[in-house]
């Protein structure tokens, strides 16, 4: 943060500046890329665990909302963070996934400008994404996490039947739920320390003034099942309808589905809440399905 | 469980070790300031061992990125050479105009004489215009002699030849098999085109072809061999469209040279190439031309003069001359204000000869620096009759096998 | 009107107060984000001479992003910013393809193939009085 120039002139530059000439540049800028793509990846997971745990029953709905608020702020964070490399690779991602802002109706436009800040995304969208990255977003993120963690204390703690349907009446202590938190991240810490010190973070050429020069038009890994799906139809429907209809989805179960009995409330993969677990694990058999046709060249 | 956080926590504390120990292994960047952009540039932090290309185009001054382009922030060797011009070659006519180009550089003024780029984008040696014209007229797919299609397309807004532009060749479009032929077998040897296979026909392509002397080297003394990569390689035929390496092997300058079914004086065999072809015959004048013999015009007349007429010659009075700027790139004669040199038909200057006092003239190899002297025709016992004045004419007397 | 104790009338009162600083907040922190400071981009380019544009070429511009095109009609110029979803199509021996999603359109700018609906702009060229063109992309 230190050392990164938010103007499309020099981004890139300063992006390579970090990765080569500061010391331990290059480590701490892969150290946070691949941080960044864990932590999608372990929210996606834990937001499994919470549909086949049936975890998600009252009175913990709340929090449930809560996780899902982050699970997108970390998403459009991810997205955001990509986008300030301003590299040769970045332009039509950025261009595609701005104008499938424009195709909403009446408040499309509306939308983008608060988004991008008008003009054209890949000449002007640089510093509106830059203040999101580092602003926008993180105060709202931090907000919600902090939320997210004093619900769970409040809501009773890890999602248990209550008392008088526990079959398994034995909790472990706050000090040893300390210490396998803190194991927890020893552990984390040192597989991202590999992964920072082996597995460079990706870097290209500054973007140029003429697109057309990136032969790579793929989006970011997170996208890649939304870019199949564009490649069906109308951007409208496959860019925001299906994938907003899906969010909608999740949000609804606790609230739509049948809900789980308080018996199976922290047991792996419930028969009261079936429909909820076969849904997501259904849609995310989709997202993957859809990522790995992506991969596919044409 | 305490065991376990202390054991993690040395592991923990290892790895971050380990990080901080891998990266003191990573090579020092070498830092370089190249006084015309004044923006750092890392590439001798491996490439410091490529030597300096010319006393003209010191490393000091221009760096690496400003002729071959690349990430000059980077160390890390896919990302550094990923936006280079040319690959190793940025002289290649595809990228020259951003290497090579600028008002300050070589896309300089016509009437500087600073707009080489444009002469050899334009120049036969690269459009290939006459042969292309040539098989086309032959084959029935035109029917003149004009220049129609070159290698690339291209344009000349300020021609004085009437020739305004060419369209690109392509083969694949032509019906004539034999002028497809054409397309396949006889299209290696202009400067746009990669060379054959085999090391005589060894060069690189754009402005290197010529001044290329060397791996990373630019040199104004080019001497026969380098023409040889194209030249005098063998023989084609217009029948089956085909070109026939020649067979012999040559061991020596006099039969280097050129083939023996030709006949040539002592000149051509001792002298470099570009001894007597000047640089419009062979970079171009700036316009497109139809044809090799609309641009190539130096014959023995021109140094030798006849029996009624002297060679031409001028005396450098203008210290701005460009006789003093082209012996300045190639410093083998000491050439002064005052100094009588011979000069082309065309006014070109031939920067490597002096008149001397008595008469005779003096010529110093381009190339090898070797020193001559020759008398001009007047006052010889040449049998020269006045109206054949073409080089065949005095092969005739002088070719060496007679 | 049914009684309302004051404790309630209050916290009706306070909690009414709060939602709609809360909305003002929000409508403003919105108005504060909807504004573009950028010069609004350029519709209309100089493209030289028409002479350097010749009968029956097909001319790919780089700025705009466009192809233009020299008729016995005249002048003519087709963006090649794909309709689908704002990508510049790539030029193909006969048509152009988006490398974004598969979208595909003939070389006069119809859609042959892909999720793209609408052809490729048509964007109108004029000669001036001094003989050069000019593109205008709006």
């Amino acid at each position: 943060m230190f050392y990164y120039v938010p103007n499309p002139q020099e981004a890139a530059l300063s992006v390579q500046t970090i990765t080569y000439h500061v010391p331990f540049g290059g480590f701490i800028r892969n150290l946070h890329y691949w941080a960044a793509q864990l932590l999608l990846i372990v929210s996606a997971i834990h937001l499994l665990r919470v549909v086949f745990t049936a975890a998600y029953g009252h009175p913990r709905r709340f929090n449930y909302l809560l996780g899902l608020g982050l699970f997108i702020l970390a998403i459009l964070l991810d997205f955001t963070g990509y986008i300030l490399r301003w590299d040769v690779d970045i332009c039509y991602p950025l261009l595609t996934g701005t104008n499938l802002l424009k195709t909403i109706p009446l408040i499309g436009d509306f939308f983008f400008r608060i988004a991008v800040g008008g003009g054209e995304a890949c000449s002007t969208g640089l510093l509106r994404f830059y203040v999101w990255h580092i602003f926008g977003l993180t105060l709202p993120i931090i907000i919600l996490i902090a939320w997210h963690a004093f619900r769970v204390r409040r809501d009773g703690g890890i999602a248990v039947p209550p008392p008088q349907l526990r079959t398994d009446n034995t909790r472990i202590s706050r000090n040893v739920l300390v210490r396998r938190e803190v194991l927890t991240m020893f552990i984390v810490s040192i597989v991202l320390v590999l992964m920072a010190s082996f597995l460079p973070a990706p870097i290209a050429p500054a973007m140029t003034e003429n697109p057309s020069i990136a032969a790579n038009a793929r989006a970011p890994w997170f996208f890649l099942w939304v870019q199949q799906m564009l490649k069906w139809g109308d951007p409208f429907i496959f860019g925001v309808l299906i994938p907003f209809g899906l969010l909608v989805l999740l949000a609804l179960i606790p609230y739509i589905f049948p809900k789980p009995v308080d018996s199976d409330i922290g047991k792996w993969f419930p028969k009261s809440n079936r429909l909820a677990q076969i849904v997501v694990s259904v849609i995310a058999l989709i997202v993957i399905a859809l990522t790995l046709l992506s991969l596919i060249p044409a | 469980m305490k065991k376990i956080l202390t054991l993690a926590s040395g592991l923990l504390l290892l790895t971050l070790v380990f990080a901080w120990w891998l990266n003191s292994r990573e090579p020092k960047p070498v830092k370089l300031i190249p006084t015309l952009s004044g923006q750092p540039e890392y590439c001798i932090t491996c490439h410091a061992d490529v030597p300096e290309i010319s006393a003209s185009h010191p490393v000091v001054t221009f760096g690496c990125v400003s002729c071959h382009g690349g990430e000059r922030l980077a160390l890390d060797e896919d990302l550094a050479h990923s936006t280079m011009r040319g690959g190793a070659n940025p002289s290649d006519l595809s990228v020259v105009e951003a290497s090579c180009g600028g008002s300050n550089c070589h896309s300089g003024s016509e009437a500087d004489d600073r707009h080489h780029i444009q002469r050899v984008m334009t120049s036969v040696q690269s459009t290939y215009a006459g042969a292309i014209a040539n098989i086309r007229y032959t084959f029935g797919a035109q029917t003149d002699l004009n220049a129609h299609y070159g290698i690339n397309a291209i344009t000349d807004d300020q021609t004085k030849t009437d020739i305004t532009s060419l369209f690109a060749f392509d083969p694949a479009s032509e019906t004539n098999p034999s002028i497809q032929k054409f397309g396949e077998n006889c299209l290696t040897c202009h400067i746009n085109a990669t060379p054959r296979e085999g090391e005589t026909y060894d060069r690189q392509t754009g402005c290197a072809a010529c001044h290329s002397t060397e791996q990373h080297t630019l040199a104004t003394a080019i001497p026969y061999t380098q023409c040889n990569a194209c030249h005098n390689r063998g023989n084609y035929d217009l029948r089956t469209m085909t070109f026939t390496e020649r067979t012999d092997h040559p061991t020596q300058r006099i039969d280097d040279y050129y083939q023996p079914i030709a006949q040539f004086t002592q000149c051509e065999y001792t002298l470099d190439c570009v001894d007597c072809h000047t640089r419009s015959e062979v970079m171009g004048d700036g316009d497109l031309h139809a044809s090799q013999k609309d641009i190539q015009y130096v014959t023995c007349k021109t140094c030798h003069g006849t029996l009624t007429e002297l060679p031409l010659t001028k005396t450098l009075t203008n210290p701005n001359d460009i006789a003093f700027r082209m012996s300045f790139l190639n410093p083998i004669v000491d050439l002064k204000p005052g100094d009588t040199i011979i000069v082309t038909e065309n006014g070109e200057p031939l920067w490597n000869t002096r008149v001397l006092s008595d008469g005779t003239y003096e010529m110093i190899g381009k190339a090898t620096s070797q020193y001559f002297t020759f008398k001009p025709v007047i006052g010889s016992s040449c049998t020269q009759s006045g109206q054949d004045q073409s080089s065949a004419y005095c092969h005739e007397c002088h070719a060496v096998e007679r | 009107m049914s009684e309302i104790s004051r404790r309630d009338f209050l916290k009706l009162a306070r909690d009414g107060f709060l939602y709609l600083s809360g909305a003002l907040t929000l409508g403003g922190l919105l108005r504060f984000l909807d504004y573009d400071p950028n010069p609004a981009p350029t519709t209309e380019f100089d493209l030289g001479p028409a002479l350097n544009y010749p009968l029956n070429s097909r001319t790919l511009l780089s700025a705009p992003q466009a192809v233009l095109l020299h008729t016995e009609n005249g002048f003519s110029a087709l963006s090649l910013i794909c309709t689908h979803l704002g990508c510049t199509v790539e030029q193909k021996t006969d048509g152009f393809t988006c490398p974004c999603h598969g979208s595909r359109f003939g070389s006069n700018g119809t859609v042959t193939n892909g999720p793209a609906e609408k052809p490729l702009q048509s964007l109108r060229v004029e000669v001036t009085d001094e003989g050069n063109l000019k593109l205008f992309t709006a």
